[in-house]
């Protein structure tokens, strides 16, 4: 690069910098603080711990359950993503390579759900929820998440699966092949791209969630992590140490996740058209 | 085909049967009665006679009236403020990454990473930055821009635009990957064309680029759109579900929750068919909206 370049370039990367270090110094501040006791943040924020003490994360995870949330979390998200990827991916496949005549009907229909803004159909929710006993329930939870998230799950695999070759399938058709084993051998094994995109945002989204949490969870231990946390900002504001703890503990299998996965999550929203 | 095609049509239904039964009974159902509701009495959760437009009348008049008009136009707000502060910086940042191939692919991570984090978490973290002693004042009065305790999030003032912010600061990765896609799939030689030219890179952007990128406007604008007029999590968060102070944060939805689920902590009074008439209007409101910019987008859309 010639030094001219170098100079017009300047300010794009001082702009550049300037949001890189808005976006990390709060996620440094929340590192250290989760080290340092509530006098020395308010003292000063940025500086490193004096002693790398974990006194922080003993007492958020005693006093918060925290283990319990995680496994909560853990347990409706993979559940969830697991059917929502099951009958999305079934639904999409004749939808996409049947020809049927009601078939764009149908996507449409799916594809509308995209828009609906579901959470004002939550009283009527609720309601159906108490009448199947689904209250205060992980299950519950795990099929409101899997019949918000259908929409977006066969958008994407139908998008993917429509691009495919026919000869895919006649030959195994031939060969006397069920569709159900058309469908899990062949297709299915072909769009792993659009299965990854379909789980990493499904989890993202569901992982993340708190509305729902909040309106059909009642007992501490049925909480995902959302919901804990939310109630322990408000009930604990004055230790600050414990509160960044629980949000270190928190954010670290999201961060793990990331770590592992950027380049995917990057390549699939720009698959995806930004459509979450 | 191999198969006949009576064969084909039973496989097809068996296979969409399990999705369409779930989303039916859990998303098309409530939404379908929700909307019908709001047509009726409600006694507690029990659906007594149909009022017809009552519901809706009493969602204009005193009391509910200036708490309605007032979250309505918070949500615009909200909407205008993630356009500029979020939309319009992120495609900034989004052409300035485009010309910076290596080292941009890992900024748009590193930007991006705020964008997996759940809204609770990003409103708990800055709810702690920004009170008296957190990081934000200690900065400010560090270098002399600010003198004594920050109340920013109890200011009336201040406290919609800073959770803005903060929703820009948790969301800015999301518009700068979308534009960085969009312009990526622009042709190099259109560049290159506009390079020996001699168009300047700003005029590059204003003229060539951005009127290719209008499908991705689209889907960020779209998007935006609908995600402003849910906005719950980082007020409930960061000023309770009253959209404290005095309601200057309050939002059609910590409204909406408000009426069909009570407040925490106060006298918990639902409004079930007030609830259920404000759902619906958010509803023609996000839907109507969503379709009329598709269309006039689409109407923009240069065919390359």
């Amino acid at each position: 690069m010639n030094a001219v370049l170098f100079f017009r370039r300047l300010p794009g990367w001082a702009v550049l910098a300037l949001w890189t270090l808005v976006v990390l110094l709060p996620l440094y501040t929340l590192v250290v603080s989760c080290f340092k006791s509530t006098a020395q943040i308010y003292d000063n924020p940025l500086a490193l711990p004096q002693q790398w003490t974990g006194d922080n994360f003993a007492n958020a995870w005693n006093t918060l359950s925290l283990g319990q949330n995680l496994l909560n979390s853990l347990f409706v998200t993979v559940a969830a993503v697991i059917v929502t990827i099951l009958v999305s991916a079934m639904a999409a496949y004749p939808l996409s390579r049947y020809g049927l005549k009601w078939g764009n009907w149908m996507l449409l229909l799916f594809l509308a759900g995209i828009m609906l803004p579901i959470r004002l159909a939550s009283v009527e929710l609720f309601s159906l929820m108490k009448s199947l006993n689904l209250i205060d329930s992980l299950f519950g939870l795990v099929w409101v998440y899997v019949a918000i998230r259908i929409p977006f799950a066969v958008f994407i695999f139908a998008n993917f699966m429509r691009s495919l070759p026919h000869e895919l399938e006649e030959a195994a058709r031939i060969d006397g092949a069920s569709e159900v084993r058309i469908l899990f051998s062949i297709i299915l094994p072909v769009v792993a791209p659009a299965v990854a995109i379909v789980a990493i945002f499904t989890s993202i989204a569901i992982w993340n969630d708190f509305f729902f949490p909040l309106i059909f969870i009642f007992s501490d231990n049925n909480k995902t992590v959302p919901l804990a946390i939310a109630g322990f900002v408000g009930q604990y504001r004055t230790d600050w140490g414990t509160i960044f703890a629980a949000l270190g503990i928190s954010l670290a299998p999201v961060l793990a996740m990331y770590l592992i996965l950027a380049r995917q999550i990057r390549e699939g929203v720009g698959a995806a058209g930004g459509i979450k | 085909m191999a198969t006949n095609p009576k064969k084909l049509h039973l496989a097809a239904i068996g296979f969409i049967l399990p999705a369409l039964i779930i989303y039916a009974l859990f998303v098309l159902y409530p939404l379908i009665v929700s909307l019908w509701g709001s047509f009726f009495q409600w006694r507690g959760i029990r659906q007594m006679g149909f009022v017809g437009l009552s519901n809706f009348a009493r969602l204009f008049v005193f009391p509910n009236g200036p708490k309605f008009t007032g979250a309505f136009w918070h949500n615009v707000a909200w909407f205008f403020g993630i356009m500029v502060f979020q939309n319009a910086v992120g495609l900034i940042f989004a052409w300035l990454l485009f010309w910076r191939k290596k080292f941009g692919v890992f900024l748009q991570s590193v930007f991006f990473f705020p964008a997996v984090l759940s809204p609770v978490i990003v409103g708990a973290l800055w709810r702690l930055l920004l009170a008296p002693n957190g990081l934000v004042e200690w900065l400010l009065n560090n270098a002399g821009l600010h003198q004594g305790r920050l109340t920013v999030l109890s200011d009336g003032d201040w406290a919609l635009w800073v959770l803005m912010a903060i929703d820009a600061w948790n969301w800015m990765g999301l518009p700068v990957l979308i534009f960085a896609a969009g312009f990526r799939q622009i042709s190099q030689e259109v560049f290159e064309a506009a390079r020996i030219d001699g168009a300047s890179t700003t005029r590059t952007l204003f003229s060539i680029a951005l009127p290719l990128l209008i499908p991705s406007i689209s889907s960020v604008t779209i998007l935006t759109f609908i995600n402003s007029f849910n906005q719950f999590d980082i007020v409930y968060v960061m000023e309770g579900v009253q959209g404290s102070p005095n309601f200057a944060t309050d939002t059609l939805v910590t409204f909406f929750y408000r009426l069909a689920f009570g407040s925490v902590g106060s006298t918990g009074i639902t409004d079930t068919g007030l609830a259920l008439a404000l759902g619906t209007v958010l509803f023609l409101v996000v839907t109507i909206g969503s379709v009329l910019m598709l269309r006039a987008f689409d109407r923009a859309t240069v065919q390359p």
